[in-house]
């Protein structure tokens, strides 16, 4: 029981994994539209995308947590 | 040594054989068709030398080829006696981290740095030079000019001491930085600076009237966000180096023999490339979060 808890804890890397592709295509238009601003575009979607990351990675972290005791 | 292991070196061994001499042996007049030549019998090289040294490797080593199974993973590292005190082996990894590169510091400062000529560098000058002026640039274009004095030599301490750390992985150690109690060290000193920077530049009050900005009712919450800082922070970088050590242990532990030339290939990732990202955001987001507190 304890192993399907972790892998259900896994579920929110699913978003954090397609919207993290929402934002590398917003963050691609916007390059393409202004490719002289692609230094401040790509710092942008560094910081956002370690802020999403961060949500995959705490379910990471839960589920290791669950898989450990078990 | 079972008879698919022998079986298995003798095939292998005979095309890798047959590669390189069809490599020399083959002359084609057409310049693209030697070219394909060339190509294919490398690649058939490379793929039947690394058959043959996995399935050697297997034997030698008495393991099962293929086993898709990671043996005993700890989510924190194990310890180690050190004069009567039990201490996880990071801790001991990280003070040899730490002592490696105040030596290396030290050598800098008394031997090198007084050879430093400001009219004419060269050699390691210049890469210190541009190092140091690259980090300054990003860290006053982050904070601005009036924090970022002092915050460069931090940054760059913190920017050697993590990716120092995640190299460790290299010598077969695990990283300092994928137990979590590191990592939330460092994030501890982000949070202290975020304080002390918002008090030094807009003093107590003006700090607890940034916090209830748009509305008193939002204090509680703004206070709360500062605190998940360094929860964040630690549980980024723990996550993200543990998660790439899971993958190299899984890698090395499953394809058994087979692991020879694959975990160096995709340690160049794992290992070096990825805590470079990390390393990049953990320095970010610090900066961020400063420049957030002292606005």
């Amino acid at each position: 029981m304890t192993a399907l808890a972790a892998a259900l804890a896994l579920l929110p890397a699913l978003g954090a994994g397609m919207f993290m592709g929402l934002a590398v295509k917003g963050a691609l238009d916007a390059i393409a539209r202004q490719p002289e601003a692609s230094g401040k575009i790509t710092s942008a979607l560094l910081i956002g995308l370690a802020l999403v990351e961060s949500i995959a990675i705490y379910s990471l972290i839960i589920a290791l947590i669950l898989a450990s005791k078990a | 040594m079972s008879i698919p292991n022998i079986v298995g070196l003798g095939v292998s061994a005979f095309f890798a054989v047959l590669c390189v001499a069809l490599r020399f042996a083959l002359k084609p007049e057409d310049a693209k068709k030697k070219k394909r030549k060339n190509r294919l019998t490398l690649v058939g090289t490379v793929i039947f030398a690394w058959y043959f040294v996995g399935t050697l490797l297997n034997i030698l080593s008495g393991r099962s080829g293929i086993t898709l199974a990671l043996d005993g993973f700890e989510m924190f590292s194990d310890r180690v006696d050190v004069f009567g005190l039990s201490v996880a082996r990071t801790t001991v990894v990280v003070y040899a981290v730490v002592a490696v590169c105040a030596v290396f510091a030290l050598i800098f400062r008394f031997v090198l740095a007084p050879r430093f000529d400001a009219d004419s560098p060269s050699g390691i000058q210049n890469i210190t030079e541009y190092a140091i002026e690259a980090v300054d640039k990003f860290v006053r274009g982050t904070v601005g000019d009036s924090l970022g004095e002092n915050l460069t030599a931090y940054i760059f301490a913190l920017a050697v001491y993590i990716m120092g750390s995640a190299l460790t992985e290299l010598f077969g150690q695990r990283a300092p930085t994928s137990d979590l109690l590191v990592t939330f060290s460092m994030a501890l000193i982000t949070f202290f600076l975020l304080n002390y920077y918002g008090i030094k530049k807009k003093k107590l009050s003006g700090r607890l009237k940034a916090l209830a900005s748009p509305s008193p009712v939002i204090f509680p919450m703004r206070v709360l966000s500062d605190c998940a800082v360094p929860v964040s922070l630690a549980c980024r970088l723990f996550g993200n180096m543990l998660g790439g050590l899971i993958v190299m242990d899984l890698l090395k532990g499953s394809l058994g023999g087979y692991s020879a030339g694959v975990s160096a290939a995709a340690g160049l990732y794992f290992n070096i490339a990825h805590p470079l990202i990390q390393t990049y955001v953990f320095i970010v987001l610090t900066l961020t979060f400063i420049n957030e507190a002292a606005e």
